[in-house]
């Protein structure tokens, strides 16, 4: 059996293409890994790591199961054209077998093998499971043309702006399955055969247009089916659709625990890579949809790091509250990737910067209990008062770090891209910790405590957020504090919550003293208050938009009260509302007796 | 005769000219942050700043200096900032006083 004809050219071409592209990208990205992650890779494969890998490369990669938690429809959509395109193939191959045994077939006669099987004798169950995944796909493509314009039947206000390139793909991946149907339908018009689907329309061609003019339309039918396949194999490894064979690799690699850091790594091409453009991410930002930002969204930030455009403005306008993050369906570790952007782009390794660190030590007491009240705390006096209150309550002696004032914790600096220099910083503060011997070390501050726990070495001290810490307190029954019959609600910071998984604590205690009302937005889909440290990029007016429309549903629950666990969100909400906004720290001191 | 030495000196004097500073840095720096010209010179923002307690860094002095064309030592100065950002929550004119501080580094890096 001959399986060449003329019009496989375009897809056998397009394939070669593809295939090469995609196998030379990744193998420069594996060779440009540092030594560490290769070794990691190599302890990694053999382990049942490669096992759970393979699991979420089917229910992510083929099933995209993490689409379907943000709306079914679009879950649907991406599963019909992922996982029924995958069948198809798969499905395709089995028949190819089952027709002519186990020999060798190349590429295209596994994928026009309607053309070529002609002669063969039919086999209605493969016709039928053929047309039901044909039938699946298109159903996917109608979904995606009706997203086009109407986005929010399939849960997304708003959708990605593509550039040419991703433009010319898209169209290109539209057009296979309805090529394909067409191109099965008029051989099955001409030789007959085909399921319900092909073998119906090829009846009714066959009834009513002229053999020769199907002869003609079928060669043109199965050119058109090839081009649009040849097209999008070309197009795809420099488009948004590399992710289709990159998230597979990348998720073995994150099983292996290769992790992308505060500097550029090859490791970070995978990730970037990845990103489907999907848009996901431009719903739940706030920059999009408080002040209409619509350029700066991590679709955009990663689309214009791979291509080598990324400006400043856009890795700089960022909250960094990690909202799109919760959503992302790949699971890319947007912020890293941001925060090492923004390293490559600012990151000034001086060395004689914060000399004036040398000797400094401004602590005051001393105990196994350190408190590090950081930058913000100092500017919420109530806060440090309400602590040393219940420090006191406790019975705890406390080792004050920087109430005379200290070293910033480093984080706001790493979070503008200046690693190096933020890196002083957590020496400095690592080593005051260990001289004073203490233990425990309590921070007010979420982003303190997200740097403490992230970047610095301090084993053998255990660091609490003061919500936990409170928490024990009244666990182990060393804070009693009246439970009183005022409504409260709680903002969740976002270096608190998403930043540091820290939801229960803040809700346990507030419930201890007062009665909880959650707002609509909680917890992982929190709002950020608008005045994040991360962002150096937006106005004094935009910042106090964004809280107010955060006071709004916060004022919205009846509470009267707003409590929150972050000086900077206290700050922030505070300017929002006329209700008072205080620190959960304040309301446990009040309720002291 | 010898200089007798009283402990006093004479200040040299202060006054900034305009017409002989290069103010082409402090133009563009104005130029990508307008807001810096609503400054009223109140100088909340060095005052609860975190390095200047620690250090003479006075952040109004050195963004002051900047817009008068007076570039030295304020890469070295500014570099004592460590972007906590407790000088933008109080400015009452609403600078983004951390933008400033990266766009002055960033501007008078070279010199």
């Amino acid at each position: 059996m001959n399986f060449y004809a003329p019009f496989c050219l375009p897809f056998i071409v397009g394939a070669a293409v593809m295939f090469a592209v995609v196998a030379g990208k990744w193998s420069v990205w594996l060779w440009r890994l540092p030594r560490a992650d290769k070794l990691r890779i190599a302890r990694g494969l053999p382990s049942a790591a490669t096992l759970r890998a393979t699991g979420e490369v089917i229910g992510e990669s083929l099933l995209h199961r993490r689409i379907f938690r943000i709306d079914p429809l679009l879950g649907y959509m991406h599963m019909s054209l992922a996982f029924g395109w995958f069948l198809l193939i798969a499905v395709g191959w089995a028949e190819t077998i089952a027709h002519l045994g186990l020999r060798f077939v190349p590429l295209q006669g596994h994928v026009f093998f309607k053309y070529f099987a002609t002669g063969l004798p039919h086999k209605p169950f493969f016709d039928l499971v053929m047309d039901l995944l044909l039938l699946f796909v298109l159903s996917g493509v109608a979904l995606a043309w009706g997203k086009r314009f109407c986005s929010k039947a399939l849960g997304m206000r708003r959708t990605t702006r593509h550039v040419v390139g991703d433009r010319i793909a898209l169209s290109a991946l539209w057009f296979i399955f309805p090529a394909r149907l067409v191109a099965e339908s008029t051989t099955c018009a001409l030789y007959g055969g085909g399921g319900f689907l092909t073998g119906t329309l090829g009846t009714w061609m066959h009834d009513h247009i002229s053999v020769m003019a199907l002869m003609n339309l079928e060669t043109a039918a199965w050119w058109i089916y090839s081009s649009a396949l040849g097209l999008f194999f070309v197009a795809m490894p420099f488009s948004r659709y590399m992710h289709i064979f990159t998230e597979v690799p990348l998720i073995f690699l994150r099983h292996y625990r290769l992790q992308s850091g505060e500097k550029e790594s090859s490791y970070d091409r995978f990730q970037v890579e990845a990103c489907s453009r999907c848009g996901i991410c431009i719903d739940p930002c706030q920059l999009q949809s408080v002040l209409g930002v619509d350029d700066v969204q991590s679709v955009y930030f990663l689309r214009d790091r791979r291509y080598g455009m990324l400006r400043r403005e856009v890795a700089d306008n960022c909250l960094m509250c990690g909202r799109c993050v919760e959503k992302c369906p790949v699971n890319i570790d947007l912020n890293t990737l941001r925060l090492n952007s923004r390293d490559a782009m600012h990151n000034v390794p001086d060395e004689r910067r914060y000399d004036y660190f040398r000797g400094l030590d401004r602590s005051q007491g001393a105990g196994k209990v350190g408190y590090f009240a950081g930058c913000m705390t100092l500017l919420t006096p109530r806060t440090l008062t309400a602590m040393e209150r219940i420090f006191t309550a406790a019975g705890d002696e406390v080792w004050w770090a920087d109430r005379e004032g200290g070293v910033c914790c480093g984080r706001p600096l790493k979070l503008a891209g200046e690693t190096d220099s933020a890196r002083r910083m957590m020496r400095y503060n690592t080593e005051l910790f260990r001289k004073h011997g203490i233990t425990t070390l309590v921070t007010s501050c979420p982003i303190c405590l997200k740097v403490f726990r992230e970047d610095y070495d301090l084993d053998g001290i255990e660091v609490l957020h003061h919500s936990e810490y409170i928490l024990r307190l009244l666990e182990t029954r060393r804070l009693t504090p009246d439970r009183r019959t005022t409504r409260y609600t709680y903002h969740d910071p976002c270096e608190l919550g998403r930043g540091s998984g820290i939801y229960e604590a803040p809700r346990t205690v507030i419930e201890a003293v007062g009665e909880l009302l959650e707002p609509a937005a909680t917890r992982e889909n929190a709002p950020c208050c608008g005045s994040s440290v991360a962002n150096t990029a937006i106005s004094d007016t935009q910042q106090l938009q964004i809280a107010r429309t955060v006071t709004a549903e916060l004022e919205d629950t009846g509470a009267e009260v707003v409590v929150t666990a972050c000086p900077l969100c206290k700050k922030a909400l505070g300017r929002g509302t006329t209700r008072p906004v205080a620190d959960l720290a304040e309301i446990v001191a009040e309720s002291l007796n | 005769m010898a200089t007798i030495d009283f402990g006093y000196t004479i200040s040299k004097p202060r006054a900034i000219d305009l017409d002989r500073n290069n103010l082409r840095k402090s133009d563009e720096i104005l130029r990508e942050m307008p807001e810096l010209q609503a400054c009223i010179g109140c100088g909340s923002c060095t005052a609860v700043c975190t390095a200047g307690s620690l250090t003479t860094f006075n952040f109004r002095k050195v963004h002051t200096l900047v817009r008068r064309g007076e570039y030295q030592g304020a890469y070295e100065e500014m570099n004592k900032c460590m972007l906590c950002g407790k000088c933008r929550l109080v400015c009452p004119r609403g600078i983004n006083t951390r933008g400033v501080a990266l766009l002055i580094k960033r501007k008078l890096g070279d010199f």
